[in-house]
């Protein structure tokens, strides 16, 4: 692994940005690892329930989401075809599989500030570890979201198996993101704060909790074909909206690019500041 | 001739002094460097200053320089620099091999995770491979002497034992090039001991190492050659001595000479003299004469003059009181002079500052005093911790 002989330059004039990006990365690949265990062992150490905390939300969102539909609260759409409970728990996975990430992602720079002012590594390590926590936190989601598909007798379609690749788009789309939220948050602290309200907020926008057909922001809200996409793969076998779901896809891939690539420009300006 | 490692050219680092500005200038900068348009780094926006100026210098395989100055010199700055925390704004620096920094050691610990779990991760951040951690774990634990406390989490270990850690760590990174920035003050006396023994070690082996300290000693005897900063700029790369030296004539220009009196007294000049020659440099073995030019403006009977040495940290080295020594200059009035001799100094090469009292008789109250009048600096001897030389003899028994 060292190597004794490599040539390191640092210069004023040069800007070595993106060639050895993805070279970098994957150099960094224990650390990246490293950084993850850290954050999730020492996450539930000194709980009782320990990684139980991952599925917590989730239920408590769809007993309360049944809840509410069962007594006519709120007029959630027409989600029939399906029994709801399994609909709900389908889109609030996907929704947090987003919005957990955005918002670890977001703090992680923030968080490390010590280590980012005083040791030279490579940062974007710690973005892509933060969003394998959300990763992570979905893997633990998917026994339950098992339990409750068999508890309905819902068997997804065989098309289902491409919903991996849709999760694959949304997780690009919210680690881009996340890098330039990330660096923002290093300078203003406020963002974290009004980022969690937005999050909140943005739920409601998502057809997660409610027939799509409701309102007509949930044709524009990136989030929302997403989940609408994830969830007719799941309960029908089709892309309901193909098109407009192949165009994100390709957002998805410029959004991560340059926010890697501006993440690696800005670092070293934020680490001389913070 | 060994190779040149590491190779800084021209380096320069501009800081703001204000905040907000700082980061909006920060937001310009990045936005221009995402851009790709280029920027004229050579000038200085409002409130900026050079923070590191034209720095330029080699660093050859197992060599030792060592950077001192004032504190806000730019030591710092340049450190990270090199390490590639923060980017130049001109010039360049490149180095061949792997760069370890001992630097604030211990930054990146999770408090919850035992010592164990933390010696992976720290290892990680700082650029270990597992496999290489795996094959120096045995040796970072003995060099910490924690063996007991791996399996403690890190939030209950003194902050000392956390300093261990991290720096066995560090110290256990088998760099090319090493940045040793004012670490070797941290944990006890055995641990001290123990990491300049390491520090030895790696230099034997081959390191380079480039060292920031305000313990003179350790630069003198670690360095072959120092460059002293001052406000940014590099004033020199000398020998180590010399440039210690001059540290010295730096940071005793930032003691101000201050006189206070009550109006019955002034102190008008000091003056120096060695070997009968106006000057304040004096090797141990020389004699000082120091006249105290008084005027006094009220008459006043046996008034006591009282001299005391303070070394560049501020500690007093010796006091002098005239009506200690019995002596008694009778009743003064207007100008004259006092003179006081100190046979053979004796006193290690360092700068000195000598300080003035006059008191009434009854040696309490006080008409006037000069602190700072006059520094003296004693050059040539021999370097070693301390502040006096001590008459001495040797013998076998």
């Amino acid at each position: 692994m060292i190597n004794h002989h490599s040539i390191t330059e640092y210069s004023a004039d040069k800007q070595k940005y993106t060639e050895n990006m993805f070279y970098d990365l994957w150099n960094s690949r224990e650390l990246v690892l490293c950084f993850f265990l850290r954050e999730i062992s020492g996450k539930y150490r000194q709980s009782f329930l320990g990684y139980i905390w991952a599925i917590i939300p989730a239920l408590t969102t769809v007993f309360a989401a049944s809840y509410i539909k069962n007594n006519n609260i709120i007029n959630i759409g027409n989600t029939d075809e399906i029994s709801y409970p399994v609909y709900v728990i389908t889109g609030i996975t996907c929704w947090q599989l987003f919005s957990i990430g955005l918002t670890r992602t977001t703090q992680c720079l923030a968080n490390s500030q010590a280590i980012i002012t005083k040791i030279n590594f490579c940062r974007e390590t710690l973005v892509f570890a933060a969003f394998g926590e959300s990763v992570f936190e979905f893997l633990i989601r998917i026994p339950l979201i098992a339990v409750i598909y068999v508890w309905y007798g819902i068997c997804p379609t065989w098309q289902a198996l491409y919903i991996p690749v849709v999760l694959f788009f949304l997780s690009l789309f919210t680690i881009g993101l996340g890098f330039f939220l990330t660096l923002i948050n290093g300078v203003f602290r406020d963002l974290a704060n009004s980022l969690s309200l937005l999050l909140t907020f943005g739920m409601l926008l998502t057809p997660a909790l409610f027939s799509p057909s409701v309102s007509k922001l949930n044709y524009i809200n990136p989030i929302s074909t997403f989940v609408i996409s994830i969830k007719s793969l799941a309960f029908d076998g089709t892309i309901s909206n193909p098109k407009s779901l192949t165009f994100l896809c390709i957002i998805s891939i410029i959004i991560f690019l340059t926010g890697w690539r501006f993440f690696r420009i800005a670092i070293p300006r934020i680490a001389e500041r913070v | 001739m060994s190779e040149i490692i590491l190779k800084v050219n021209n380096l320069s680092k501009k800081y703001c002094r204000d905040l907000k500005r700082s980061m909006m200038y920060g937001c310009f900068d990045i936005i221009k460097d995402a851009l790709a348009i280029p920027t004229n780094h050579n000038k200085l926006r409002k409130n900026e200053f050079w923070s590191v100026s034209d720095i330029s210098f080699d660093l050859k395989r197992g060599e030792c320089i060592g950077i001192i100055g004032p504190n806000g010199a730019g030591k710092s700055t340049l450190l990270k620099m090199l390490n590639g925390i923060i980017k130049p704004d001109k010039g360049s620096i490149s180095y061949k091999g792997r760069m370890g920094a001992l630097i604030e050691v211990g930054a990146g610990f999770q408090p919850i995770l035992t010592g164990r779990e933390n010696i992976y991760i720290n290892g990680s951040i700082l650029g270990l491979s597992k496999t290489e951690i795996d094959r120096q774990f045995n040796n970072i634990v003995e060099f910490s002497g924690l063996e007991e406390f791996l399996d403690t989490p890190v939030k209950n270990y003194s902050s000392g034992m956390r300093v261990r850690l991290g720096f066995s760590i560090a110290a256990h990174l088998d760099p090319d090039i090493l940045l040793v920035d004012e670490v070797l003050a941290v944990g006890d006396l055995a641990f001290q001991a123990k990491c300049r023994n390491r520090i030895m070690e790696l230099v034997n082996r081959g390191t380079s190492i480039i060292f920031i300290s305000h313990n003179m000693n350790l630069v003198n005897h670690l360095c072959s050659s120092v460059i002293v900063l001052q406000k940014g700029k590099a004033i020199q790369q000398l020998p180590s001595i010399e440039a210690i030296d001059k540290y010295k004539e730096i940071c005793s220009n930032f003691v101000s000479k201050k006189m206070n009196n009550t109006g019955e007294v002034i102190i008008e000049s000091i003056e120096t003299f060695v070997n009968e020659n106006k000057t304040n440099k004096l090797n141990p073995e020389e004699d000082l004469c120091v006249h105290i030019n008084y005027n006094f403006i009220k008459c006043i009977d046996n008034p006591v003059f009282v001299i005391y040495i303070t070394n560049s940290e501020g500690i007093h080295i010796c006091s002098i009181r005239s009506n200690l020594d019995d002596v008694n200059f009778g009743t003064l009035h207007g100008k004259g002079t006092i003179e006081i001799v100190f046979p053979k100094i004796n006193l290690l090469p360092n700068t000195y500052n000598l300080n003035f009292a006059v008191l009434d008789q009854d040696s309490f109250s006080m008409y006037c005093i000069y602190s700072n009048a006059k520094i003296i600096q004693v050059i040539g001897g021999h370097n070693v911790d301390g502040v006096v030389i001590l008459a001495h003899k040797w013998n076998k028994m």
